[in-house]
């Protein structure tokens, strides 16, 4: 597996594996799980709550764009500690295909380039009103990464337990 | 998937009222339009004026516990179709967490925030004679 480069010194803690079926609202298992695994590692519940959007949007891209709706595709979850960094990790098996089309916002916009949501386009009908999934989980977390090897396709959440994300007071 | 979404309609002089409860995604499109058209229709046969129904649409999540990414889309295009009704769309009893998400999708340029039902009437109807 192809893990983005860290700077902590030291190996992540791993502190919970688990799979799910691709079944819409899965999401919200996801999303509880994670959340009783970190609540004790020092996240305020603004940060909490953050990182359960980023967790349940993850997770419903991976079972909707990357696994396409199939039960027997598993989407994966992992949670680390690194140093101050939770990471979550959340993995399907859609390859390259997934962002895109978590981006784009709906089954048929695979092949068109992933654009920027834009509430007037969308308010004047020009951008579907969906597509805020991957601009959601960006503005929620610390840091954002994907990789791809082969089919599996990996969304790396990391929130890091004292700061603040993209403007939060604090 | 079953919508873990309800909604209650009430009118209000020059607002129709939508109460939300439970989670607003995707699976809420039909629970959340027909409560608008259902709003709508209540507040045009209530108004002296009969045809246009109300100038002001509130939608009330005091009750909502989770509101995703397509639910967002949905709310859009509630906006959306307001807008080209020439209704205004204000809302109110939003988290902390989820006024966050009306910032940063923009959705609080368009749709005046109140932190409940009565500081949103209040605001519509205006100080008392």
């Amino acid at each position: 597996m192809t893990q983005p480069a860290r700077t902590a010194a030291g190996k992540p803690r791993r502190l919970d594996t688990f799979s799910l079926p691709s079944e819409p609202g899965n999401e919200r298992l996801a999303l509880a799980r994670v959340a009783g695994t970190v609540k004790d590692l020092g996240l305020s519940e603004a940060r909490l709550e953050k990182l359960k959007t980023a967790v349940a949007e993850a997770t419903m891209n991976a079972i909707e764009h990357g696994n396409g709706n199939h039960a027997e595709i598993p989407v994966e979850v992992e949670v680390s500690q690194d140093g101050d960094e939770i990471i979550v990790a959340i993995s399907d098996q859609g390859g390259e295909a997934t962002a895109g089309d978590a981006q784009a916002g709906d089954a048929q916009a695979g092949s068109a380039p992933a654009e920027e949501p834009d509430l007037l386009k969308k308010l004047d009908g020009a951008q579907s009103p969906r597509g805020w999934g991957l601009f959601l989980i960006r503005n929620m977390v610390d840091a954002m990464d994907i990789t791809t090897n082969g089919q599996r396709h990996t969304i790396w959440l990391t929130m890091r337990t004292g700061g603040a994300a993209h403007g939060e007071h604090v | 998937m079953a919508s873990m979404c309800e909604a209650t309609t009430k009118v209000l002089p020059g607002a129709a009222v939508i109460e939300l409860s439970g989670e607003v995604d995707g699976s809420a499109a039909a629970v959340l339009t027909d409560a608008y058209q259902r709003a709508v229709t209540s507040a045009a046969a209530k108004s002296p004026a009969g045809v246009d129904g109300p100038g002001t649409v509130v939608l009330d999540f005091a009750a909502v516990d989770y509101i995703n990414s397509t639910g967002i889309a949905l709310i859009v295009s509630v906006l959306a179709r307001a807008r080209a009704e020439r209704r205004k769309v204000v809302a109110c009893g939003l988290s902390a967490h989820y006024r966050e998400i009306f910032d940063i999708t923009r959705l609080s340029d368009f749709i005046e925030l109140f932190p409940d039902l009565d500081g949103a009437v209040s605001q519509l109807t205006g100080p008392a004679a």
